[in-house]
């Protein structure tokens, strides 16, 4: 069983797992032949060299073991994605500073320790920084807040 | 023209206000996060990426540069003062760098790696100076197929002197070539994994890919380790004794000859260089004892070394369009953003941003000089701003500068994905770097594949009948055999072992 958690075993099943999504939604795309490549011939060849290099990586991890995989922490990898998805969300909706609130309040969560005045001091200074180097420096075309600036 | 004449264009260019300062900020960037310890240069410029596609394409890449080098002057600050090396290629900084500043000598220990640096940085310009119009000049005379073959021949020695696993490097290689056909088939038009998402289909856009895989997964990776501190060491006078000097200069030359060398290998670069200098130090010292107690030779090899690789790891980047490293990557991302196909055209057509970041990297080195020295205290404190600070913010730019790539939320998303593909990557000990290396150079092989057979009227020996094509392959096809064999293995992997200790 513990092999089956090695680092190399997980990897081979990772490129495996990569090769069969480029065959599947690669299997529309016509081949062609070698002198006239089709938009498929590339693809099917990169998806089949996956494949056999996926099965040789976790068939000689099955055998050698290997260094297990560590348990990961969710915390930090799922609050910094859910912080980066709500940004997304927010920002053409609301404007940024509502955006950016959210991206610091979620991602700063993620971290050991968390003092909300020093969250709250971090996205005073960001928020001026931001306004300074992206809406003044650059002139992107941001509103800070939909509809009001 | 003569190396003359392309000097003074260069310097033209390289001294410009606007120029002088784009390589400025470069450096101080570049400077701020190699004294950070927990952010690399290939996140910070991953991140920057968007930001230079509303910047002139030459202060992009010259900004883009003196983060690159500035960030091994930076590092090496951290080591000497804190025993924290801000950057990989300054860990063997750490060894008697710290142990200098602890028997009292840590301004001594930060003018030579300075020095030494500058030095490298003057003799790797130089370098690239001499090499760049032969090395052009030979690459114009390559095929379709030559240019597979030298394509492949870089990958393969990027894997070979990358750490880890071959086979997984091998394979993270393949993954970027896959995700590099992402987007509209140039030949055809026909859509390929766009999964009828319209921003997919002129591929998958570099930057939110890098920003994710290397930003992201950096920060994660950071929150997930607490942080620790330790005080900084006072400096006091920086100049170093006679014998301190003495001592120094010849480990510089060797430092610095080694470093050029190893810096333009494919996989190579600053890393390789400092530990390798190191190595040959201790082996070459009459007191090997003195080493990691304070031995200026210690400080001087490797400081000298990872400046002069983090130089010449420019040419093949800059003549061939090859890059031999993950830094070097996004540098080529940085030009496809703006519109320039980097390989041997760029110094034909255009001779000004060429030459330019040329003589730049020499004017951002001796910048760095002067932004390290005198100016030590000031980055010294900025040690004490706490990563939880930081982290935030670095996400909030990743966040904006994505976004502006083409005003859509979807490339936010986009960062988002490939965070947590590169967290994945990051468990299970597969490295972004090779992955990279594909992405950039996946389009283009395809291209010179399918033209290459097509030329030949779909006869895969035209690979070996090219002289040229032939003698990369056969390089490639060594390498690969020599990886197999026990006792490099063995020898490579008691290398890597020497570096993750």
């Amino acid at each position: 069983m513990h092999r089956l958690l090695s680092k190399d075993f997980l990897s081979g099943v990772m490129f495996i797992a990569f090769g069969l999504t480029a065959l599947w939604f690669g299997r529309n795309l016509a081949p062609g032949t070698t002198v006239r490549m089709g938009p498929g011939y590339v693809p099917h060849m990169l998806a089949y060299i996956m494949l056999v290099l996926g099965a040789i990586i976790s068939v000689v991890a099955l055998y050698s073991g290997g260094e297990m995989v560590e348990r990961p922490k969710w915390r930090p990898i799922t609050l910094v994605t859910i912080g980066i998805v709500a940004f997304a969300l927010l920002f053409e909706r609301t404007g940024m500073l509502p955006a950016l609130i959210a991206l610091i309040l979620i991602a700063s969560l993620g971290g050991e320790e968390f003092k909300i005045t020093e969250v709250i001091a971090n996205m005073v200074v960001l928020t001026i920084l931001c306004i300074i180097v992206f809406k003044l420096g650059l002139g992107m075309n941001i509103s800070v807040i939909e509809g009001v600036w | 023209m003569s190396i003359l004449g392309n000097l003074v264009l260069g310097l033209q260019v390289a001294l410009s206000v606007q120029n002088l300062l784009y390589a400025l900020l470069g450096c101080m960037v570049g400077t701020l996060i190699g004294v950070l310890p927990g952010i690399g240069p290939v996140a910070t410029i991953a991140m920057l990426l968007p930001i230079t596609f509303h910047l002139p394409p030459t202060a992009a890449l010259i900004m883009l540069a003196g983060i690159y080098y500035g960030a091994q002057y930076g590092g090496s600050t951290t080591s000497i003062l804190v025993n924290l090396p801000g950057e990989a290629s300054s860990v063997v900084t750490c060894l008697d760098g710290y142990q200098m500043a602890r028997n009292g000598r840590a301004g001594a220990a930060l003018s030579i790696s300075a020095l030494g640096s500058f030095f490298a940085g003057t003799v790797g310009t130089i370098i690239i100076v001499i090499f760049a119009e032969p090395l052009t000049a030979m690459a114009q005379k390559f095929g379709p197929a030559d240019y597979c073959s030298l394509m492949a021949l870089g990958l393969v020695a990027a894997i070979v002197l990358a750490s880890g696993s071959v086979l997984k490097a091998i394979g993270m290689v393949f993954l970027g070539l896959l995700f590099g056909l992402v987007g509209t088939d140039v030949n055809t038009g026909a859509q390929r994994f766009t999964f009828d998402i319209p921003e997919l289909s002129d591929g998958i856009d570099f930057a939110p890919i890098a920003m994710g895989l290397f930003g992201i997964a950096e920060i994660v990776g950071n929150l997930e380790r607490r942080m620790s501190r330790s005080g900084a060491i006072k400096v006091s006078s920086l100049w170093p004794t006679r014998e301190e000097v003495r001592r120094a200069w010849p480990a510089v030359l060797r430092g610095t000859a080694l470093g050029s060398i190893l810096g333009v290998l494919p996989g190579g670069g600053p890393t390789l260089g400092a530990f390798s200098a190191y190595t040959l130090e201790k082996k070459l010292s009459r007191t090997p004892g003195q080493f990691g107690k304070g031995a200026v030779e210690g400080v001087a090899a490797p400081e000298s070394a990872n400046n002069a690789a983090a130089q010449t790891s420019f040419i093949p980047m800059l003549t061939l369009g090859i890059p031999s490293n993950a830094v070097m990557a996004l540098m080529v991302g940085a030009m496809i953003i703006q519109g320039i196909q980097p390989g041997p055209e760029v110094m034909t057509k255009k001779p000004d941003l060429f030459w330019g970041m040329i003589v730049s990297m020499w004017v951002g080195n001796l910048m760095l000089v002067i932004i390290n020295l005198p100016m030590i205290g000031m980055w010294v404190k900025l040690l004490t701003v706490p990563y939880r600070f930081l982290a935030p913010a670095i996400l909030l730019f990743c966040c904006i500068g994505a976004y502006s790539l083409q005003n859509s939320t979807f490339h936010v998303v986009q960062v988002a994905i490939f965070g947590v593909l590169g967290y994945i990557f990051v468990r299970l000990g597969c490295e972004g770097a090779p992955f990279l290396l594909g992405l950039v150079l996946g389009p283009q092989m395809e291209e010179y594949f399918r033209r290459a057979m097509l030329l030949s009227r779909g006869d895969p020996a035209v690979f070996i009948q090219r002289p040229i094509s032939l003698g990369l392959l056969i390089t490639t096809a060594v390498l690969l055999l020599l990886m197999a064999l026990p006792s490099i293995k063995k020898a490579r992997e008691e290398a890597f072992q020497e570096e993750d200790g």
